[in-house]
């Protein structure tokens, strides 16, 4: 996998063209993060009202969806943030450990709403939540349990965060990204390093995709791993591909203020792979055919990314930064 | 735009040696040499290692570990200050798993006791305990293990039923079986396994003694033969140096491309913040030993002497040369100046967890929840490898390294692999 992507000799022919960061905020960024901390509060509320795994899932997937739109992010308060709201991919199983652990333990923390915060963040955020309310292992909790506070601490926590995040955007680092290359923006150095930075996470977003949404579950040809499915107890990993990619081709469209047509293709590529697949969560992987169009779309996706760099980046001379999440 | 076209004009120059003092081929032949001279240090300590874990499999005794455990602390110096010429190098990252794999569900390899979490939709082989069982199942089909060889450990344990927390091999099992289990959660003290698990007869305890001392003595020998290996690739017609050697963009590119994401997606991510906001004290890098914060400041001043062109080897003679910092410096030399400054930061931050740890504060109490101290310490290290990333892309812009296809970790490559 390239790192700065192919740069190509492309320095300079920006012509007028002109990469729009505050459209970028304006369009898409900003409102999602207020999308998304609308639907937190709404399940904050919900929960507060009825507690049990049925009654919790559809706003639950409600604020899942509006994550979407700006979840991929990974920069300024996001780069931190972004962490203790979506902890996945789980390798190790931390979500469903620690959560057991503080069910056995009846942890009180769930009873002081500030001091969840302090919890690990494979016990907060929407997956963990996707754990407690789909899980049987958990699920069955009733209205007076200690599931119960644990479902509204973890809504609560994660209405607070999302008030938190999209503050943290418009009060501060909105105007970073803004001002980059004013004398004392010293993130940003000039114009084309916000536009890199807002360029590398829709690449990211598009490789997360295509190579951790859709690759863990298909493991080997020969062994392949439904379960690492990002949300399958859910039903929702393929709806999380399609959404991320309809958000990183939303944000590129604003970012860039001239004509996308062969990401536009690539996306509806995508929709159209998407609608092969039969199981929305991807349990079908272990046959042939499931295998198949999973692989097919995972292309899409890749294609995507080509047609982004080739349409933005390469246009701009522009490369891709170093991605967040890029371990090994 | 225009600042940009302008150092990348003069640089190109400078690549091209035309005016200046060091030109990349110069640049590029430093940074092998010190590779070479990383992975020999590796491997003489490898040795050193070896020698002590014999005498503990033959002798054993509680200095007879100890010894051990002392050596294999000492074999991390050089190891991890090699780490930055990972993820350029595909040479290095198709093989790094072999010496350096971690996390591990170390009970593939022992007995585990505690809250260790068994066999797991994951991994059902996570307790597996190979040194208690000469023979097991697997995929259906009957493993004879009852000679613990290092064949055994790579070719049919390591990262067995493709999953990468098997981890058979390398310095991670190995400090598994020095140390064993960390079961003071965020207390005090690390791994803290009886001399007497080696010993022999009556005296044995843990159980297998002779095997346990076979499979350490077998991950070890394996050890080094890795390493002699590696530093084979970086000698005079060594694979890796000809790689870095043969293009010069493409061998800038793997110093930058190594720094960058050493210092950003891995350390700063999966190793301090994502461990920290786990709040797990096995979330460590060395969470067998306690050695956490030596093996995050070196991977720190690893990639500071990737830039600098300055090595300190294990016996004190140093190992320098033209740097891709005397590049930057001939055409930038603002740029330069702000990546040393963040480059030394780094060191302070990482220095501080450092000092923090040796005075009794160990990292895995840093990791708690609720540890305000120990967060801050974290995420001061964390706040100054991002920074310096900054840095590292600003001067792969500012060297215009276009068109070069490089070959990432294994993160993206193998998606399997991912959180590894």
């Amino acid at each position: 996998m390239k790192r700065f992507g192919a740069i190509a000799l492309s320095v300079c022919l920006a012509g007028p063209a002109s990469a729009d960061v505050d459209a970028a905020l304006d369009r898409h960024i900003l409102p999602g993060l207020d999308a998304f901390a609308d639907a937190a509060a709404k399940l904050e509320r919900e929960t507060a009202e009825d507690c049990r795994a049925e009654a919790l899932r559809p706003a639950w997937n409600a604020a899942f969806d509006a994550w979407t739109q700006i979840g991929d992010l990974r920069i300024g308060p996001s780069e931190t943030g972004a962490l203790s709201i979506a902890f996945w991919p789980d390798a190790r199983g931390f979500t469903p450990r620690t959560l057991s652990r503080l069910v056995a333990e009846s942890d009180p923390i769930v009873f002081d709403p500030a001091a969840y915060s302090d919890v690990s963040i494979a016990a907060r955020g929407l997956y963990a939540l996707e754990m407690l309310i789909h899980d049987p292992a958990f699920a069955d909790y009733g209205r007076d349990s200690y599931g119960c506070a644990l479902a509204r601490a973890i809504s609560s926590d994660l209405a607070g965060q999302a008030a938190r995040l999209e503050q943290a955007w418009e009060e501060a680092f909105a105007e970073t990204l803004r001002t980059a290359g004013a004398p004392d923006n010293a993130i940003y150095l000039d114009e084309d390093e916000a536009f890199r930075a807002l360029y590398t996470q829709i690449l990211s977003s598009l490789d997360f995709t295509a190579e951790q949404r859709l690759g863990r579950p298909m493991g080997e040809f020969d062994r392949p791993r439904p379960t690492r499915a990002e949300a399958w107890r859910s039903g929702r990993s393929l709806r999380n591909a399609v959404l991320a990619v309809d958000a990183a081709h939303a944000l590129a469209k604003v970012l860039a203020d001239w004509p996308l047509p062969e990401t536009d293709a690539a996306v509806a590529r995508v929709h159209e792979a998407a609608a092969h697949i039969d199981d929305p969560s991807f349990q079908d992987l272990t046959n042939p055919q499931g295998r198949l169009r999973a692989e097919v779309l995972q292309q899409a996706v890749r294609g995507v990314r080509a047609s982004l760099e080739t349409e933005t980046g390469a246009r701009l001379g522009i490369t891709p930064g170093f991605n967040s999440r890029d371990g090994d | 735009m225009t600042r940009t076209l302008m150092t990348t004009t003069a640089l190109l120059a400078a690549i091209a040696g035309t005016a200046q003092a060091q030109t990349a081929p110069e640049v590029l032949e430093t940074y092998a040499d010190i590779a070479q001279a990383k992975y020999e240090d590796s491997l003489i300590a490898a040795r050193v290692l070896r020698d002590a874990i014999g005498t503990l499999a033959e002798q054993p005794s509680a200095g007879a570990l100890q010894a051990a455990r002392e050596a294999w602390v000492e074999a991390r110096v050089p190891y991890q200050q090699t780490e930055v010429y990972r993820f350029g190098n595909p040479i290095v990252d198709d093989w790094e798993g072999r010496v350096n794999a971690w996390p591990l569900d170390e009970g593939l390899i022992d007995y585990v006791e505690g809250d260790y979490a068994g066999p797991s939709d994951e991994n059902q082989l996570a307790a597996l305990n190979v040194i208690a069982n000469p023979t097991f199942e697997l995929s259906g089909e009957e493993i004879d293990a009852s000679e613990i060889t290092p064949a055994l450990l790579q070719d049919t344990l390591h990262e067995v039923d493709g999953i990468e927390a098997n981890v058979a091999t390398g310095y991670h099992a190995i400090e598994f079986l020095l140390w064993g289990q960390d079961l003071n959660g965020h207390g005090d003290g690390a791994g803290d396994r009886p001399w007497t698990d080696y010993a022999q007869g009556d005296d044995c305890t843990g159980g297998n003694c002779d095997r346990r001392g076979a499979y350490l003595t077998a991950a070890t020998d394996l050890l080094v033969s890795d390493l002699e290996w590696m530093a084979g690739q970086w000698a005079e017609d060594g694979a890796a140096r000809e790689a870095v050697t043969e293009d010069e963009r493409a061998g800038l590119s793997a110093i930058l491309t190594g720094m960058g994401s050493l210092s950003y997606g891995e350390q700063a991510g999966e190793r301090m913040r994502l461990g920290l906001m786990l709040n797990d004290p096995e979330e460590e890098h060395d969470c067998f030993s306690d050695n956490t914060h030596n093996s995050h400041y070196y991977d720190g001043l690893g990639i500071r002497n990737a830039y600098l062109a300055d090595y300190v080897r294990i016996d004190g003679t140093r190992v320098s040369g033209p740097s891709l910092a005397d590049l930057v410096a001939a055409d930038d030399p603002a740029l330069d100046a702000e990546m040393r400054q963040r480059l030394s930061e780094t060191m302070m931050a990482l220095g501080a967890i450092k000092t923090a740890a040796e005075a009794g504060f160990a990292y895995d109490e840093m990791l708690e929840r609720g540890n305000a101290a120990g967060e801050a310490l974290i995420m001061g290290g964390v706040d100054a490898l991002v920074a310096q990333t900054r840095s590292i892309e600003r001067i792969v812009a500012a060297l215009d390294l276009g068109g070069v296809e490089m070959e990432g970790s294994d993160s993206l490559d193998d998606p399997s692999a991912v959180f590894q």
